[in-house]
């Protein structure tokens, strides 16, 4: 896994409550940046398709170390963009505690963590694409991206506290630090996967990264008047 | 039903599709609005409730509500596996570390490991919980038409977020039979018995790249011939789903007077469960 999807009951009442305030609030955000900009319906159709996609892609296990299966939540940011892409992860959640990959009460959380990956996904290569290659960017974009969700899962849960346990924050912090070692070696997987998807995705359909490559396009030559 | 799912182990949306389609148990002809809510008060329940007695009683309940739907079990259990596993990565630490009376004791790697009781007791309350919760959400959905899905995202989502959930919806089937598709395509060919992270990544991210290339186009076309049918933002969802009936309102009613109990036993008054 590329992160760990909480399961019902996992957290406190107050805990749900409070996380699922903070996604939604995310969300809004997410709502509020489209509806400032005109959202076509090539647009809206790409992020359903990122859904649909995403939602297939991680139903795959891949068989390194025993088998992970990923995300490509970063990836959906990048071709996407942050705003769509946080309701795909928002939908990709939901559909997955349609089938038990994480709980309802937990898309919430899940939801915090995902959006954040498309975020730092989106601007990580946004800002290292304009000084490295499309691989280079998507690696180092994507670790980075993940590495900070494998953290902020370990804090939400160590903050939350698992439901039931008698285990103080240190010991919490403490057996969620294995599961973050081992997300984090995954990441350097997705991280992988998602460079060579978007140098392949970059040599067949650039365009397709032409969002988040926005700043590198060349500027319109000078109008005589300007020159 | 697809052509093939990716494991025994992962629900697929065919399978749920079709028995949601095809059903006529009673728990088909409920009103989806109560059974929505209903899964609500299943995940506030899982939520709430602590007492390992009670949480056995929620799931025996899910159970009967997915046997009354005329669902198919063993598959259930099948599916099971997937929430199992994702418990297990949460607390099994914890089944080592959990203060209380060792149930075993062994030696790893020089250190001495022990097993609680109370660990044990985490695990299997993290497992009711998620267990009960699932099942009644596959029991929702195997019997929850489409139509009726779109009508209620239509009328409680956003509009941009219910034209993406209903169009991703649809995406699904297509995606998913496309990536089996190349999945067994790498099959035929050995590909899963190749050596080597590097190999098998670049393998991997070759077919993920071309899933989404293809999605893409697909959406670019897709797209396209919604704009030719005078698509203006969100999409037009043509069937209705009825109002609860007495009683469903009567179910909900009383699932709503047992969760205030509960979360009140749980945060004032623990004596509360013992006189009602």
């Amino acid at each position: 896994m590329a992160h760990v999807h909480l399961e019902d009951g996992a957290l406190a009442p107050e805990w749900v409550l409070l996380w699922s305030a903070v996604a939604g609030a995310m969300v809004a955000l997410a709502l509020f940046m489209l509806n400032r900009t005109t959202i076509t319906t090539r647009k809206l159709a790409i992020s359903a398709m990122c859904t649909s996609v995403g939602f297939a892609v991680f139903m795959v296990s891949i068989p390194v170390f025993g088998g992970v299966h990923l995300n490509l939540t970063p990836l959906i940011g990048i071709l996407a963009g942050p705003a769509l892409g946080s309701l795909s992860v928002l939908a990709i959640n939901v559909f997955s505690a349609a089938v038990g990959h994480g709980g309802w009460g937990m898309i919430g959380v899940n939801t915090v963590v995902n959006i954040t990956e498309v975020f730092l996904g989106y601007y990580a290569y946004r800002l290292l694409r304009s000084k490295a290659d499309r691989f280079l960017s998507g690696l180092v974009g994507t670790v980075c991206a993940l590495g900070v969700s494998a953290v902020l899962v370990v804090l939400i849960v160590t903050v939350s506290g698992i439901q039931d346990s008698a285990a103080t924050q240190e010991q919490t912090f403490d057996n969620m630090a294995f599961i973050a070692v081992v997300n984090l070696v995954v990441a350097v997987i997705e991280g992988l996967v998602t460079a060579y998807v978007i140098t392949f995705i970059g040599r067949v359909r650039p365009d397709l990264l032409a969002d988040a490559e926005r700043a590198l396009r060349p500027k319109p030559a000078p109008t005589p008047a300007e020159a | 039903m697809s052509r093939r799912s990716y494991s025994k182990h992962i629900p697929d949306f065919r399978f749920i599709t079709h028995f949601a389609e095809t059903g006529s148990s009673p728990v088909h002809r409920m009103s989806p609005w109560t059974k929505v809510a209903l899964l609500f008060f299943v995940v506030a329940f899982a939520t709430v409730l602590t007492e390992p007695l009670h949480l056995t009683a929620l799931f025996a309940a899910t159970l009967l509500f997915y046997a009354s739907g005329k669902l198919p079990i063993r598959v259930l259990i099948g599916w099971f596996t997937f929430p199992v596993m994702f418990v297990l990565t949460i607390a099994i630490m914890f089944v080592f570390t959990e203060p209380g009376t060792d149930l075993a004791r062994f030696d790893v790697l020089g250190m001495s490991v022990g097993i609680t009781d109370q660990g044990v007791l985490v695990l299997a309350k993290l497992t009711a919980r998620a267990l009960a919760v699932v099942t009644f959400s596959l029991a929702v959905f195997m019997t929850t038409k489409y139509a009726h899905v779109a009508h209620m995202m239509h009328r409680t989502m956003p509009g941009h977020l219910a034209t993406v959930f209903l169009l991703s919806y649809r995406f699904m089937f297509v995606t998913t039979d496309e990536v089996t598709d190349v999945l067994d395509a790498m099959h035929s060919r050995n590909g899963s018995l190749v050596k080597g992270v590097a190999r098998q990544t670049g393998m991997f991210a070759g077919i993920f790249g071309l899933a989404f290339v293809h999605a893409f186009e697909r959406a670019e076309r897709i797209a396209k011939a919604m704009e030719s049918r005078g698509f203006t933002g969100r999409l037009p969802v043509a069937d209705s789903c009825g109002r609860p009936s007495a009683r469903g309102y009567a179910l909900v009613m009383s699932s709503a007077v047992l969760l205030a109990l509960a979360a009140y036993a749980r945060y004032f008054d623990p004596v509360v469960p013992g006189w009602w």
